[in-house]
């Protein structure tokens, strides 16, 4: 670990509606690391990436990246912080318009000014880095939904990021894919000298490449350390979610009235 | 009664807040310094909003100047001044016909088109991705969409009008008789440049900015579902159709009605 | 690229399309014509009653179009209406001085135009001239009633 943190999430509040999704989370990103995220579906673990990467304002609390309170920041100069920072997103997000050889020059062509030549050699590296060299000419919609992850992760790092955000990369990937994209992860942290956060709530594969974690439920964070210290942890919560069990303190069914009285449709007090 | 009242307000307020966000998304993606690649993209949705919509307005133009020709001979014979078909054929079409028309295809071919292409774009969080790649989407895919149409249903208008009275022509003098020199001369003689053809312009420009900006922002601003997609485009094509409908009135009566 | 190309192409002919049609719609729509404003001189004549007289409107002489009529406006020391000809160059100081301007309904129902006829004087109209002998527009309304007047009469 390093020194100082990279990005420091401080006392965040955000609600959807009338619902509150975080009630004070704190976090800390250590530089050059891979910190994850983890926490049941539904907990607002893409929304917390939202906040950081300054798409959405929180309701109180603050996000502050190498610094800079992102969301302090005019529009121009979030625009320009996030020229440093990479996100890939759940669903890939490539842009449908674009084959992958131009989704992967996209970044490139619009914030540096080099010459054809080099931004072909480049987007080429990025892609030989996710092993799609060779696809470079589909087009989004001919790529399986691993490939097309692999292509935004390209996509990505394009711009040599000093941070970029993982956006659940393992869901609904067979598990080849998902073992390509857990060894792409770590592999590029490694070599490009990446802060990486990864959330997501597949536990093994996450838990195999972190060097932190973090456990959000119930809009706190329930429980943070290393892989091998979190598995002993004595909160019931995160150890339900850890072992993966089915009911616990975090409940099977969503809130509802005594399935006796709903059957029987009697009225019930509230 | 209490409860509705509040409804009332609060609908109100909800349709306040939406004139304004649309308001500063026009404002921003219009007056915003045009990304590098502004040309090519430009280009690209001009072929897409102008080019692919230029057969159905045209075909459209046709029928409408031929019927037009049709109907008018009809009620002119029996006053004799079957000559006027021109005068008439030509000012329904540059004054009213021409812009309305070609903005209700407009609002049909291309309108929802661009409508269900941001949304898709918003629903697959490509404009998100594309935010944090540091790019505008409001100037990278808004702008250009919203430039275009500016440009092409004007563009579209004047062939309308033109094909209009070549049908009127077709109808009026081939088939049913007219003298082709009172078709044109009283055409000449009754049409104003800037009264008629400029007005008819002035309009479809007008019709191309609210057609083109309720597409934009309902894509822009719709719940990222299917059925947010399929409500959204829904909501173009009536929006824009009412709105067109609406202006008219009113720009003719500035225009045409002697309120000066 | 190829793509783009005929793209940039389609464009290109949609646009240039567009402008010739509006050359079309001001040249043989509205018969607009590329005239110097040093083509043409000006008459004025008053007229006692213009009928649906409009700007605009034809002035013809022996039925050939030799100008248009540009302003109508009420002289307020007569009260009668002064129309603003402007005719075609090659004719000023070519009519005589007391040419007849009268207003005409072409056919029945149809619009109103001035129609010039010459008369022999040696002198001629010069630009800004006004022309004396004017013959009103016919109002459909005045016949009807002098006819009906005359059939009491008799």
């Amino acid at each position: 670990m390093m020194d100082s943190p990279v990005v420091e999430v401080e006392g965040l509040h955000f609600s959807r509606g009338e619902k509150e999704i975080f009630r004070g989370i704190d976090l800390q990103i250590p530089r050059g690391g891979i910190t994850a995220i983890m926490g049941p579906s539904g907990t607002g673990k893409t929304t917390l990436l939202k906040l950081i990467g300054g798409q959405l304002v929180p309701d109180g609390g603050r996000v502050v990246i190498d610094g800079q309170d992102v969301h302090a920041l005019s529009r121009r100069d979030l625009f320009r912080l996030r020229r440093r920072m990479g996100m890939l997103f759940q669903s890939g997000a490539l842009f449908s318009d674009l084959n992958v050889f131009e989704n992967v020059a996209f970044p490139l062509r619009v914030h540096t000014d080099l010459p054809e030549t080099m931004i072909r050699d480049l987007a080429l590296m990025k892609l030989q880095a996710v092993g799609l060299r060779g696809a470079r000419e589909l087009m989004p919609a001919e790529l399986s939904g691993g490939m097309a992850r692999r292509v935004a992760l390209a996509r990505a790092i394009a711009l040599d990021p000093e941070l970029v955000l993982y956006d659940e990369p393992f869901v609904g990937q067979d598990p080849i894919s998902k073992g390509v994209l857990v060894q792409l992860i770590k592999r590029l942290n490694e070599a490009l000298g990446l802060t990486s956060i990864v959330v997501s709530h597949d536990i093994q594969e996450t838990l195999s490449i972190a060097d932190y974690v973090y456990v959000i439920a119930d809009g706190q964070v329930m429980a943070h350390g290393t892989p091998d210290s979190l598995d002993i942890d004595e909160d019931p919560r995160v150890s339900q979610f850890i072992h993966g069990e089915p009911d616990g303190p975090v409940p099977f069914h969503y809130p509802a009235d005594d399935f006796f009285n709903d059957i029987l449709g009697l009225e019930v007090q509230s | 009664m209490m409860g509705q009242l509040r409804g009332l307000g609060r609908r109100g307020c909800d349709v306040l807040e939406a004139l304004g966000r649309s308001g500063l998304f026009l404002g921003q993606s219009m007056l915003g310094v045009p990304s590098r690649e502004g040309w090519s993209l430009w280009v690209r949705q001009m072929h897409f909003v102008g080019v692919l919509s230029l057969a159905i307005v045209l075909v459209s133009g046709l029928f409408i100047g031929m019927v037009l020709a049709l109907q008018g001979y009809t009620i002119l014979v029996d006053f004799g001044a079957e000559q006027a078909l021109g005068q008439m054929v030509a000012l329904s079409l540059l004054r009213e016909l021409s812009p309305v028309v070609a903005a209700l295809l407009f609002a049909g071919r291309a309108g929802s088109a661009l409508t269900a292409e941001i949304g898709l774009m918003k629903a697959t969080e490509q404009l998100t991705s594309m935010e944090m790649i540091g790019v505008d989407p409001l100037r990278r895919v808004v702008a250009p969409r919203l430039w275009a149409g500016f440009v092409a249903l004007p563009l579209l208008t004047v062939g309308f009008s033109v094909i209009g009275v070549y049908g009127g022509y077709l109808v009026g003098v081939e088939w049913l008789g007219v003298f082709e020199g009172s078709y044109w001369s009283n055409m000449q003689a009754s049409v104003g440049f800037v009264e008629d053809i400029g007005n008819g312009l002035v309009k479809s420009l007008v019709f191309a900015l609210v057609v083109t900006w309720i597409a934009v922002f309902q894509g822009y601003d719709l719940v990222p579902t299917s059925e947010g997609i399929s409500r959204a485009t829904t909501r173009t094509v009536v929006y824009s159709s009412l709105a067109v409908l609406g202006l008219d009135f009113v720009l003719t009566a500035l225009m045409f009605g002697g309120f000066s | 690229m190829r793509r783009s190309k005929t793209m940039e192409l389609g464009v290109g002919v949609f646009m240039l399309a567009g402008i010739l049609g509006l050359l079309f719609l001001g040249l043989r729509v509205s018969g607009l014509t590329f005239d110097m404003p040093g083509d043409t001189f000006r008459l004025e004549a008053n007229f006692a009653n213009i009928g649906s007289l409009k700007p605009r409107a034809r002035v013809t002489m022996a039925g050939v179009t030799v100008g248009r009529v540009t302003a109508i406006e009420l002289d307020s020391e007569w009260y009668d209406a002064r129309v603003v000809l402007e005719l075609d160059a090659g004719l000023e100081d070519q009519l005589p001085r007391d040419t007849t301007a009268s207003i005409l309904t072409a056919g029945l129902l149809g619009e109103q135009y001035i129609g010039l006829s010459v008369g022999g004087d040696p002198e001629t109209l010069g630009n800004g001239d006004t022309i004396r002998d004017t013959q009103s527009a016919i109002v459909l309304e005045e016949l009807i009633q002098q006819f009906v007047s005359n059939m009491v009469n008799d």
